[in-house]
């Protein structure tokens, strides 16, 4: 089986399963009783129609041979890179609101510039600590959007 | 005249807004020109800033970066071989080749000055198309505007996917995203799970940003490895002004790109890359010299520039009269006119008939300093290839977690934007386009309200949609769009299927 029909074979299990879910909340929505109208969930239903019929479509090409699909290589980047990247992600979006937009972007910032390829230590530090700053002060200062300090609180100015 | 006309000119020409369009300008050739980031990037990286700009203002800017970001494509394409934004893909084949030849400066002239007169012919079809169709437009009945709608999401199904299904399957993931919130017509919370934050719905921009942002990002990660030296390279440049005998070869190639560019932005999903593409082809078949092109040859630049930019003010049209998205950039305007209190559409230019024409003399006054600023600024603008990408990519990461933020003061939205993030790198692992999903979100809503209200009206009677010979008109259509994409993917495997023997 050829590597784009293996994708759309699990693509398509999971949209059918996410449809069914979907349909599950449909049939859950309120209903109104107003006369001649439409309720609430009619046009989440003809989603739910829509999507079922299309990923069974994408069903029967993961399971029929009718061509094969070589499937393009999504991202060119080491998978050791693309898992740092997200965990680093991932750490950043939940310390954010704790420490403040400014104190998480400086390291978050330093931990992108590492996994893009930089390794002049100098350069990170500067590069991370001067651009979060410029950006926060630009952000709260210049346009006036209440960024929250966080930890930094009291500190900055 | 239309007073209008003189106000909307006015508005557009205060000292604000004409320096809003400047930078826009500036920001925008930047943006184009560095490999790996659209204008659609851009214009979400620039879309916080204008939050606190007055509409009009925020708009100039955003469109000063929309046009000069087309043109600025084409600068690492000559220069670098390598395409600023998709739709300066095809200027690479013969701009690349004239800058090798060492005449670089006259290569970047010529398209400068083919993106103008793209660009000016575009503005002259948006300022005399534009309000006609908002007048037929607004004799359009809920039913026809269900069906234009739908005729809008097939099109951009059909342009937008290498698979029908796939494409389909993103516009009806858009679609259910859509149906999270409050019911258009009762109020009824729908998907919220007791979340406050989700009663308003998803917001457009923050899925946006994650669809579009967090993939890129992935992707410039791919060609930092691959480039290694994470700098884009610059040249040194001479004289840019073209000369007399490359203005007269430019005749051909731009009464060409021109109209192509200007029809072709007009159709959803159409977009610059094809109609550059269709520009260099007939050109090159009308031209004295053929074999000259893809070696160097000055009409193969002044083609595709003039059509990529001509697209802008084509893919404008449908956008304001019918609040139908031409392409991705223009669904960006359309969520920051929203953001505004500013609803696209027929009623624009008679609820706010000032901002429409002002919006328009924005568009030619972004044509203006495109070429005034690219001219008298190059030499120092392509010192921003040298930018190292370490530095560039992790600034556009911690722009877009701000931008998200800043929309509605709210941590809610930045882990939307990531969710958004992790669903376009799953759609790209797919090989499905996120241009349909994108588009459904911001159609979605009108589908619905006048499906609905054509149902009530009709007292549920669907021949409505049928009777109504709009309706009728836009229904054929997106059938035939749907018939033709299929037909088309249909010989496209045909053809791979006989590569293959």
């Amino acid at each position: 089986m050829s590597n784009m029909r293996t994708r759309n074979l699990i693509a398509a299990i999971i949209l059918l399963l996410l449809c069914a879910g979907y349909a599950y909340l449909t049939a859950n929505l309120p209903t109104r009783a107003i006369e001649n109208t439409t309720q609430p969930s009619f046009f989440p239903w003809v989603v739910t129609v829509c999507m079922a019929v299309l990923s069974l479509a994408l069903l029967a090409q993961g399971l029929l041979p009718l061509v094969s699909q070589q499937a393009p290589k999504a991202f060119d980047v080491p998978a050791k890179r693309l898992i740092y990247g997200l965990i680093l992600s991932v750490a950043y979006f939940i310390l954010l609101p704790t420490l403040g937009f400014l104190a998480a972007n400086i390291p978050f910032f330093a931990g992108l510039m590492y996994l893009y390829g930089e390794r002049r230590p100098l350069l990170i530090a500067a590069g991370s600590i001067l651009i979060s700053l410029v950006i926060f002060y630009l952000f709260r200062e210049g346009f006036q959007i209440l960024l929250p300090s966080g930890i930094l609180q009291g500190v900055m100015l | 005249m239309n007073p209008d006309i003189i106000d909307g000119f006015a508005q557009a020409s205060q000292f604000e807004t004409i320096l809003a369009v400047a930078a826009g300008c500036f920001i925008g050739l930047v943006v184009g020109m560095i490999p790996g980031l659209t204008i659609s990037t851009g214009i979400i990286i620039v879309l916080p800033l204008t939050f606190v700009l007055e509409p009009e203002i925020s708009i100039a800017l955003l469109l000063g970066l929309y046009v000069s970001g087309m043109t600025g494509g084409s600068f690492s394409a000559i220069l670098l071989n390598i395409p600023g934004t998709p739709s300066a893909s095809a200027t690479a084949i013969d701009g690349h080749p004239l800058a090798r030849n060492g005449e670089a400066g006259r290569a970047l002239g010529i398209a400068i000055t083919a993106s103008f007169l793209g660009g000016l012919f575009s503005f002259l079809c948006l300022f005399f198309i534009a309000p006609l169709l908002a007048e037929i437009a607004l004799k359009f009945q809920s039913p026809d505007l269900f069906s234009l709608v739908f005729f809008g999401l097939t099109i951009i199904c059909s342009f937008a996917a290498k698979s029908l299904v796939k494409g389909l399957l993103s516009a009806v993931i858009g679609l259910a995203i859509v149906t999270v919130g409050q019911d258009p017509m009762m109020g009824t919370h729908r998907f919220t799970f007791g979340q406050v934050n989700l009663i308003s719905g998803i917001h457009f921009l923050t899925a946006l940003i994650g669809l579009f942002a967090v993939p890129q990002l992935v992707d410039n990660f791919a060609d930092m490895i691959k480039s290694k030296s994470g700098t884009n390279g610059a040249a040194n440049i001479k004289s840019v002004l073209p000369k007399l005998a490359d203005l007269k070869l430019m005749r051909l190639p731009v009464s060409i790109g021109a109209p192509i560019g200007s029809f072709l932005g007009i159709l959803p999903g159409a977009g610059g890359p094809i109609a550059a593409f269709i520009s260099y082809d007939y050109t090159k078949k009308l031209s004295k010299n053929p074999a000259e092109f893809g070696s160097g040859s000055p009409q193969g630049i002044a083609a595709p520039e003039s059509a990529n930019n001509a697209v802008t003010g084509g893919a404008l049209i449908p956008m304001m009269t019918l609040g139908i998205p031409g392409d991705p950039v223009t669904a960006i305007l359309i969520g920051a006119l929203l953001i505004h209190g500013l609803a696209p559409g027929p009623l624009l230019f008679i609820e706010n008939g000032e901002f429409a024409y002002g919006l328009i003399f924005s568009f030619f006054w972004a044509n203006i300093f495109n070429i005034v600023i690219a001219l008298i600024g190059l030499r120092f603008l392509v010192k921003v290839l040298v930018i190292p990408r370490t530095l560039l990519m992790p600034t556009i990461a911690i722009l877009c977690v701000i931008g998200s933020y800043a929309l509605r003061n709210n941590f809610f939205d930045v882990y939307v934007m990531f969710g958004f993030g992790l669903l376009g790198l799953a759609m790209r692992w797919l090989d499905m386009p996120i241009v349909p999903l994108l588009l459904a979100m911001v159609l979605g809503r009108q589908l619905e309200e006048h499906l609905r209200v054509s149902l009530i009206a009709s007292k549920n009677d669907v021949t409505v949609f049928f009777t109504h010979p709009f309706s009728l008109f836009f229904l054929c259509l997106a059938a035939a769009s749907v018939f033709w994409s299929f037909w088309a993917e249909h010989k496209s495997k045909q053809k791979q299927e006989q590569l293959e023997i």
